[in-house]
């Protein structure tokens, strides 16, 4: 057995390889004290965004009663909350293999474009035209998931063979992302009947509702995908490999596996959930592509990712949270005067509390363990 | 092409490279102690607004780049507090501090005028001044980094924190103030933008400037001279992307668009192994024995 080194010298994987240890140090792992932080990073937020609405003039009480009202008291509600859940779920699991192994890409929002683009290309104005529909869903869905990966594979070859830091190179490429968008709506693959820059309707390969519900059929693969990723984290090889990864590389190198090889696994399973996002987004809801189908859903899963602790049934629990709140506060917008910027505020100090509070945790592990 | 490089684009050009200068030559400063702030778009809005802001309530835009800076620093405290002291992860802190920037100061705004009306301008500065300040900027950082001790100290943070932790200097200051005086520049940038030719300011109007400036520090590699330069490839890019977006050209515009970001890949790709990053970018340092 030899011991394979990386191609890149130590000093300058530190981006990569380094940060975490204030991510994964060493953490309260009750379940007391995984839920703690999170569950009061939200009441903070909530707290603060009343203060702000009482401020206004706005009684908080029963504004936040509308927005409780505005997601349990109506079908509707509780629809819009799974189906916009489903792509930070899809997102944030895949940003959770990646961040489990210590891989910190911040492309998760430039995949989720690349899947949705060739998905929708493939749809379209694929090779093969008037394929019956399940055979075309399925086959756009896998392109979707083909492009993700290799979207994000090239940021895993940049840091093998060039030694570049991932975090920059995959934040580099959703600006790519973003400009391939405009090109391909404006030009690319347009609607030559529309005025506007968009793209044909994808037609039968959009996904189907759910039976007896209005919440498309997304919503079940964010369901399953998360025991899916579970299983995977716990019971396979790879999943052993993401945690010896995010453990220690040096481990990985000394048994059997090369970490540059797991680390590229790592991306492109995470750029393929994020593809998968990208195509279901289309497929359920937008039914085409626009200039404006980028909302930052790819930035958002990886706050759901960090809120959900890293752990999938964690991030199915954040993202509802996350999707509920922001329908909450569109329904309590119609019956109070609140600044639209509101929920943002809220949904930002969670991240903001939850980052301080988790430090400062750890923090006093570190301190009562005497280290 | 040669409708493309007028003299009108060109004044484009350096227009649009000047706040992504400043945030960028901010950002090389702090990566240089070790640290890598995720959060500098944000700080970059706080400081657009602040500047703002500052610049309708005196009527002097001198004034709102005083707040810029004074914001920036600001949210440099914050952010060294978060990142140095409490040390939570670099890159998380600043992720979480852009996105609750994004919201923070849309909010603000909104509350600073009367929804129906349109918000006022302002008093704008010209190009003349703002292109000294960037001048100036750059030889500060430049002289700092390459030509006094403190410099040194500042690299020796973010190149072998254990041996300039020996040596006697305190790591953990000297990142916190190369945070926070980064990200003063970086609220400067802000307010350059708001302050100067626009002057207004609307949502999200960094629109991803300090992304690019983060990009760009990259490219430049950790140098202020280059960082600079790479703010002006970049501006001129923009500024080719927004011409030609009026004309009918073979070209499509989004090439312009992408270019930026796509030659700062290429450097990566050409020389990152020895690129210059910091040794311990964006690595804690814990004082005290080995472990």
């Amino acid at each position: 057995m030899t011991l394979t080194r990386d191609p890149a010298p130590a000093g300058q994987q530190a981006p990569d390889g380094l940060v975490g240890k204030a991510l994964r140090g060493p953490a309260d792992r009750s379940p007391l004290g995984l839920v703690a932080v999170p569950l009061l990073a939200l009441l903070g937020a909530l707290v603060v965004g009343g203060v702000l609405m009482a401020v206004e003039g706005v009684a908080p009480l029963s504004a936040y009663g509308e927005v409780v009202r505005g997601v349990f008291g109506r079908t509707r509600g509780l629809v819009d909350t799974a189906v916009i859940a489903t792509p930070l779920v899809l997102l944030a699991l895949g940003i959770t293999v990646a961040y489990r192994a210590r891989v910190f890409t911040i492309g998760a929002e430039g995949q989720y474009i690349a899947g949705a683009l060739a998905g929708t290309a493939w749809a379209t104005v694929g090779p093969l035209p008037g394929l019956p529909a399940p055979v075309l869903v399925v086959s756009s869905l896998a392109v979707a998931v083909l492009a993700g990966a290799a979207w994000s594979g090239v940021t895993a070859w940049l840091q093998s063979r060039f030694g570049a830091s991932v975090v920059i190179t995959s934040l580099l490429l959703n600006y790519v992302a973003a400009a391939v968008l405009a090109w391909a709506v404006r030009v690319g693959m347009r609607d030559p009947g529309s005025f506007t820059p968009q793209s044909r309707q994808v037609g039968d390969a959009a996904l189907p509702d759910l039976p007896g519900t209005a919440i498309h059929l997304g919503f079940l693969f964010a369901l399953l995908a998360v025991p899916t990723v579970a299983a995977v984290l716990r019971r396979t090889r790879f999943g052993f490999r993401v945690e010896v990864l995010g453990a220690n590389p040096d481990v990985l190198a000394a048994t059997e596996a090369r970490p540059s090889r797991t680390r590229l696994w790592v991306l492109a399973v995470a750029g393929a959930l994020a593809g998968l996002a990208g195509f279901v987004e289309v497929a359920g809801v937008t039914g085409r592509m626009t200039q404006a189908f980028a909302v930052g859903y790819g930035f958002t899963a990886i706050i759901v990712a960090l809120l959900g602790r890293l752990r999938p049934l964690g991030v199915l629990a954040a993202a509802l949270v996350m999707a509920g709140i922001t329908v909450g506060f569109d329904e309590a917008e119609r019956v109070f005067v609140i600044p639209s910027a509101t929920v943002g505020v809220i949904q930002a100090l969670i991240v903001v509390f939850f980052v301080t509070g988790d430090a400062l945790s750890r923090r006093r592990l570190r301190r009562r363990e005497g280290a | 092409m040669d409708t493309l490089f007028t003299l009108a684009t060109l004044a484009a050009a350096v227009r649009l490279a000047i706040p992504v200068a400043v945030a960028a030559l901010g950002e090389v400063v702090t990566e240089r102690s070790g640290v890598l702030n995720l959060g500098l778009e944000g700080t970059m809005l706080f400081g657009a607004l602040a500047g703002y802001l500052a610049t309708l309530a005196t009527g002097s835009p001198w004034i709102g780049l005083g707040a810029g800076l004074g914001a920036g620093a600001g949210c440099g405290a914050l952010l060294a507090l978060l990142m140095v002291v409490v040390r939570a992860d670099q890159i998380v802190t600043g992720l979480a501090f852009t996105l609750f920037a994004g919201s923070a100061t849309t909010y603000l705004f909104e509350l600073s005028y009367t929804i129906g009306q349109p918000p006022p301008r302002i008093e704008s500065l010209s190009m003349v001044p703002l292109v000294v300040i960037v001048l100036v900027v750059l030889v500060a950082v430049w002289f700092l980094l390459t030509r006094t001790s403190a410099g040194l100290v500042l690299s020796a943070a973010g190149e072998a924190p254990a041996a300039a932790d020996a040596l006697g200097y305190r790591v953990a200051r000297v990142r916190a103030a190369a945070t926070v005086a980064g990200s003063a520049l970086a609220g400067l940038a802000g307010a350059m933008l708001v302050c100067g030719p626009l002057g207004l300011f609307v949502q999200n109007v960094t629109a991803g400037r300090g992304w690019v400036a983060l990009a760009l520090v990259v490219f430049a590699r950790w140098r202020p001279g280059r960082a600079v330069a790479g703010a002006l490839l970049f501006g001129l890019c923009d500024a080719a992307q927004l011409r030609l977006q009026g004309t009918a050209t073979q070209i499509p515009y989004e090439v312009f668009l992408a270019l930026p970001y796509v030659v700062t890949l290429l450097a990566l790709m050409v020389r990152a192994r020895r690129s210059g990053t910091p040794a311990a970018l964006a690595v804690p340092f814990v004082r005290g024995p080995a472990r």
